[in-house]
């Protein structure tokens, strides 16, 4: 099985397709249990968001709910403005893998795509289109039941874009991929994001998509953590590392000239968080304190995460 | 390497005849309708043979192959069919449970109102196929086997009625099958409670209680094929009132497995 390790090109159904995504006070209980909590966010057309989270957060539920397939207990989870039974031929229009997606492991992959191709109303030739650009043509006519965990997410990757839409949702779409795959996959979403595509993809593992996502909606416990680019999330995040003989004297000065400023005693120095490297510069100076290192530092993306969602203590 | 092309639209086909096609395929393309089909054949070869083959038994009069109640009984066992209607039907909602592939039919077609009708329509397409083949099947077997044991006139008047009445009847079970299946939702006990009422508590019924059995949906299908065992007059309904009784329960069942699903979460 080869993979195709650049992203298609030409012959695009053009950009700007992409609809908006919105969820607008989203609730779901499951019993007592409340899965989503009063959730609102947007996803935008022309971008790869990146919708993240610990397992159990609330982000299949909350997929389930903007897909039909779970009616929310309030609010609402809409694309384009409709919800997705008023959407005429959905399938044309998102496309849509979800965990616990399955697969008669008696029927072949082609199978399974003509399926949902003759249901959703799509020409099934587009059946083989589709295995080819997820790799999976020479298993065409094998049995699912045979399937490895990394083609059985490219097939339902590959029932995803059965409809060429311009609307992705991907649930956990990494899971089981091995590297190759998963920088293959990184390069296709980035290529349908630039298309006007709007692109979803959840994750709990942010790492796994730090570097495919530009923006990022992140739930803890079922409710909104934070919705922004990635750039602002790590902007908000950096901090100066400072290397000093006398950190105690320079932790001082600052405490008297910038009190906003948080102040981290290390091994060699200190960290400072909420002032840039500029006014630490100025106030050691002032301070006639002996500067080894002053460097601003972007906070480990996945330490940010755990903090936001609270992973590290639960 | 294909490129994204926007994809052609299909064959402007009614959207309800594009899922029940859909639903075809779902079946086409594994292997178990044809199991499924190898099951009609030997169940009905059985009971062919058996009811030919036999030994008289002395005291039971009406179901010597002399008689025309005997000459239907042997024929009427062409629909033995609706079994395996009944069961592949039940599979046909119950799989999709079991290997979560409901999530992908609901995300292609969001209106389960439509899936559901769309399925029970396929079902009793396959319901019927599965009863014609029982005909088929059952009819050559008899004609072949009926020589050995008697030269009496084939009732040819009522072969047609007990064909159009075990296609008919096998129709409708696979349609009960697929609101079972719904209704159950676990595959085990969805099967095993079909196969423990047909086989076990219903034919009891009808065959010691057929005041109360031949209400039921096997006793209307005897009624549907005017086949039976005993010599008894109330044994069945007629023709027309055993369809419409069968034709009930279907309603009733699949009424109830639609509105289930209505609201209901798939998770």
């Amino acid at each position: 099985m080869s993979i195709t390790s650049t992203p298609p090109t030409g012959g695009a159904s053009g950009a700007s397709r992409g609809e908006t995504i919105s969820v607008a006070s989203l609730t779901k209980h499951f019993g007592t249990v409340v899965a989503v909590d009063d959730l609102s966010f947007t996803v935008e057309p022309g971008r790869v968001t990146g919708f993240l989270g610990p397992n159990g957060a609330g982000k299949t539920t909350t997929l389930r709910c903007l897909l039909g397939l779970v009616a929310p207990t309030s609010g609402t989870a809409r694309i384009g403005g409709h919800s997705y039974d008023a959407i005429g031929h959905p399938a044309r229009v998102v496309g849509a893998a979800l965990e616990a997606t399955g697969f008669h492991p008696g029927r072949s992959a082609r199978n399974h795509l003509r399926v949902l191709a003759r249901a959703g109303g799509i020409a099934e030739a587009r059946a083989d289109e589709t295995l080819e650009l997820v790799g999976l043509t020479d298993s065409a006519g094998r049995s699912v039941g045979g399937f490895s965990l990394g083609m059985r997410q490219r097939l339902q990757l590959a029932a995803a874009l059965l409809g060429d839409p311009g609307v992705l949702v991907l649930d956990e779409p990494a899971n089981g991929l091995d590297p190759e795959g998963i920088a293959w996959l990184r390069s296709f979403l980035r290529y349908l994001a630039s298309q006007g595509r709007t692109v979803l993809i959840s994750s709990h593992v942010l790492s796994e998509v730090e570097q495919t996502v530009d923006d990022v909606v992140i739930i803890a416990n079922g409710r909104l953590v934070r919705a922004c680019p990635l750039a602002e999330l790590t902007a908000d995040h950096s901090h100066v590392v400072v290397a000093t003989p006398t950190p105690q004297q320079l932790a001082d000065a600052l405490a008297e000239h910038a009190p906003q400023a948080r102040v981290t005693l290390t091994d060699h120095g200190l960290e400072v968080v909420d002032a840039d490297a500029a006014t630490v510069g100025h106030i050691a100076f002032g301070a006639q304190v002996e500067l080894h290192e002053l460097r601003p530092a972007a906070s480990d993306l996945e330490q940010v995460f755990l903090s936001l969602t609270g992973g590290a203590t639960s | 390497m294909s490129t994204l092309t926007a994809p052609r639209p299909a064959a402007s086909i009614d959207a309800r005849s594009r899922l029940v096609s859909a639903e075809l395929l779902k079946v086409t393309s594994t292997k178990m309708w044809l199991g499924m089909l190898i099951g009609v054949v030997l169940f009905i070869g059985i009971g062919v043979a058996a009811s030919i083959l036999a030994p008289e038994q002395p005291g039971v009069t009406v179901s010597h192959l002399t008689t025309p109640q005997g000459m239907r009984n042997v024929f009427a066992q062409a629909g033995g069919a609706y079994l395996f209607a009944i069961i592949i039907g039940t599979l046909g909602m119950t799989q999709e449970l079991r290997h979560q592939t409901l999530t992908s039919t609901l995300l292609a077609e969001p209106h389960r109102n439509k899936v559901m009708v769309a399925k029970m329509a396929a079902y009793a397409i396959i319901g019927a196929v599965y009863g014609v083949v029982g005909v088929a099947f059952g009819y050559a077997l008899a004609l072949a086997l009926l020589p050995l044991k008697t030269h009496a006139d084939i009732p040819w008047t009522a072969l047609w009625q007990i064909a159009g009445g075990s296609i008919l009847g096998c129709a409708l079970f696979a349609v009960l099958g697929v609101a079972v299946g719904t209704l159950v939702r676990n595959q085990i006990a969805a099967i095993l409670g079909v196969l423990v009422w047909v086989l076990i508590i219903e034919s009891l019924v009808v065959s010691f209680l057929p005041k109360i059995g031949k209400w039921l949906p096997g006793g209307a299908l005897n009624g549907i094929l005017q086949a039976t065992g005993t010599n008894n007059n109330e044994a069945y309904l007629p023709v027309w009132g055993a369809s419409l009784v069968l034709i009930g329960w279907t309603a009733v069942f699949a009424l109830a497995a639609a509105a289930t699903t209505q609201r209901r979460d798939v998770t």
